[in-house]
């Protein structure tokens, strides 16, 4: 069981970062949403469709570029140009070609001898020449070197800005898209910890750090995600819709923006929390 | 799809023709080197003469011949085996290959449906495979004609390319090795998976259902005082066209075997054998009439068993993803 409570809804248009740890299904989910796999329970919408009328109306619509970008490695780039607009109604030559030309990557060779960078290129030039109204990617930045990652985003981003598709990223890393993603999904032991956009994320989160007592009552009445203590100090993470009452006088505790890390790595340990105390818990059971 | 179909398996496709080309050469030579050696020895004038009785009149011209052109019997088997190689080679990898490179994530999200990948897939693949079994059936056949004079095409070695068995079992062999593919998701293992179960199918098929798929016909006679055992003279004569599949003696309970156990040595082998109670002698074949309900019984069989295995692939490719 790969999956479990997990309830989500993914607003079109957005560029959405999936993330969480190794395990926590993330490639389920977006197998489930590419239609790859069927959910043995519940239901999964995609452009509007349930998993079994997908296939023959949604497939056109939908790209999905697989972990590590598995390729024919035998065929050149032109034969796979040649199959992406043979099996695709929608598919647009001229996009695909231009970008593998814009990248230098050279037409005739057989795939399996470019550079991992130059193939995950030709990934995602075959998923954008089908023209996707939705365009899933699992962990694409993965096998990437800082300088291929930088191009890989910057290709995607033209792309998204051109067509206004929906993205759906996942990484094990949320510094990966935070400079590319609005809207946030954390995905962590089976279940969604955390689904929003990422401004509305931000700006309910908020770190609180001070003396303990002080730190707790100004938290008083608000959902704490994490606090951690070190010495005399202590660090709240905090959500909440209401603002933080600002320190007042001769108060040593501060209040601060939560960065997406943070905020990201909070929810992870929660959920770690979680797991341990029930590991506790059935310990103590038996 | 069609496209895609070729463009993955040209190579493949290049070397199967490049050794249909190669065999038609060597069975070329040999079947005309044969078709020489027939007229010129006088055989072929031999059993023409002498339509019904070419085995006592013909029989030493014949066994010169058989033992000239024996050596290319292995040849022969090695060209009918091609099959069983492109059903390892061509067919375990088809599916298999595509899990273990993961390449199914990609090809399963162009715009055509898995059913619609395998579907089309299949078609093109078994459909060369029935071709391969037409070609080696057309040329197989025709080298025969020469040996086909006096050996007949009912015996254990040229029934398999004297007809649709031939092309059945090509396409058996071809679906067998996708659907191990698909069972197994791993190249090597589905290769050798496919080649034990050929040669399974093959040994089965040969030796315990196809002389059985009619029951035999048993000739029985009593020894004959005047002859020594073993040179027995059945009371029939069998054509060429017939399946001799046995011969023997009826031990005491009826029983047919192969040799006869004595324990005496003071009496002559007739005596030895009447007292320990063997009966007499028999022969099971299977009449010439027969040879084509055969044909249709083994190629629905080689059918069946490629049916199944298109089933299972479809089932595993729509349910599994790696």
């Amino acid at each position: 069981m790969a999956l479990q409570d997990c309830t989500l809804t993914l607003p079109a248009g957005r560029v959405a970062a999936l993330v969480g740890p190794n395990g926590a299904g993330k490639t389920t989910l977006l197998h489930l949403c590419a239609g790859l796999l069927e959910p043995t329970e519940g239901d999964v919408q995609v452009l509007g469709r349930s998993p079994r009328q997908r296939t023959a109306e949604t497939l056109p619509r939908l790209s999905f570029v697989a972990q590590d970008h598995p390729l024919y490695k035998s065929f050149t780039a032109a034969d796979l140009l040649t199959m992406g607009r043979r099996l695709n109604p929608r598919w647009d030559n001229a996009l695909a070609r231009s970008r593998m030309q814009a990248l230098d990557i050279p037409l005739n060779r057989s795939v399996g001898k470019l550079s991992g960078g130059q193939q995950a290129q030709v990934a995602l030039a075959l998923a954008l020449g089908k023209r996707p109204d939705l365009l899933l990617l699992d962990e694409p930045l993965a096998s990437l070197d800082p300088l291929a990652r930088r191009d890989f985003l910057r290709t995607l981003m033209d792309a998204e800005a051109e067509t206004g598709m929906t993205l759906l990223l996942s990484s094990h890393i949320i510094a990966d898209l935070e400079r590319v993603c609005d809207y946030l999904i954390i995905l962590s032991a089976s279940r969604v910890q955390l689904a929003g956009d990422i401004q509305e994320i931000t700006q309910t989160h908020w770190r609180v750090i001070g003396p303990r007592q002080e730190v707790e009552a100004a938290a008083r009445g608000q959902t704490i995600i994490e606090a951690s203590h070190t010495g005399r100090q202590t660090t709240l993470l905090v959500r909440t819709d209401a603002p933080i009452p600002e320190p007042v006088g001769e108060t040593s505790w501060a209040v601060e923006e939560a960065s997406l890390e943070d905020i990201v790595l909070a929810y992870l340990g929660q959920q770690a929390r979680e797991s341990s105390a029930q590991r506790r818990e059935m310990e103590v059971a038996q | 799809m069609i496209w895609l179909t070729w463009r993955q398996h040209r190579i493949e496709g290049l070397v199967t023709l490049s050794v249909l080309v190669a065999g038609s050469a060597f069975l070329l030579i040999t079947g005309l080197s044969m078709a020489h050696s027939i007229q010129d020895s006088g055989l072929g004038a031999c059993v023409a003469s002498h339509p019904n009785d070419y085995s006592s009149a013909c029989g030493a011209l014949a066994a010169l011949f058989l033992q000239q052109y024996a050596p290319l019997v292995p040849f022969v088997f090695a060209l009918l085996l091609f099959p069983i190689l492109l059903g390892a080679l061509i067919g375990a990898p088809l599916v298999a290959r595509e899990y273990e490179q993961r390449t199914n994530l990609l090809v399963w999200m162009q715009s055509v449906t898995r059913t619609r990948w395998l579907t089309v897939k299949l078609l093109l693949i078994l459909g060369a495979s029935a071709l391969v079994g037409a070609a080696l059936l057309a040329l197989l056949t025709r080298w025969y004609v020469p040996i086909d004079q006096f050996a007949g095409r009912f015996n254990q070695l040229a029934f398999d390319f004297s007809g649709p068995v031939l092309i059945a079992s090509t396409v058996m062999a071809l679906a067998l090795g996708i659907a191990m593919g698909a069972l197994t998701r791993r190249t090597v293992a589905a290769i050798f998976l496919t080649l034990a179960l050929l040669v399974g199918i093959r040994i089965l098929v040969e030796f315990n259902l196809r002389p059985n798929y009619q029951p035999l016909v048993v000739v029985t006679w009593p020894f004959s005082q005047d002859q020594p055992l073993g040179s027995a003279n059945p009371p029939i004569t069998l054509g060429r066209e017939d399946w001799q599949v046995s011969s023997g003696f009826l031990d005491a309970q009826g029983n047919q075997t192969h040799g006869i156990h004595c324990t005496s040595d003071k009496q002559t082998p007739l005596q030895c054998a009447q007292d320990a109670g063997y009966r007499g002698n028999y022969l099971a074949y299977q009449p010439a009439g027969r040879f084509w309900t055969f044909q249709w019984i083994e190629t629905g069989i080689y059918l069946a068993i490629s049916a199944l295995a298109v089933a299972v692939t479809f089932w595993v490719v729509r349910r599994r993803l790696g």
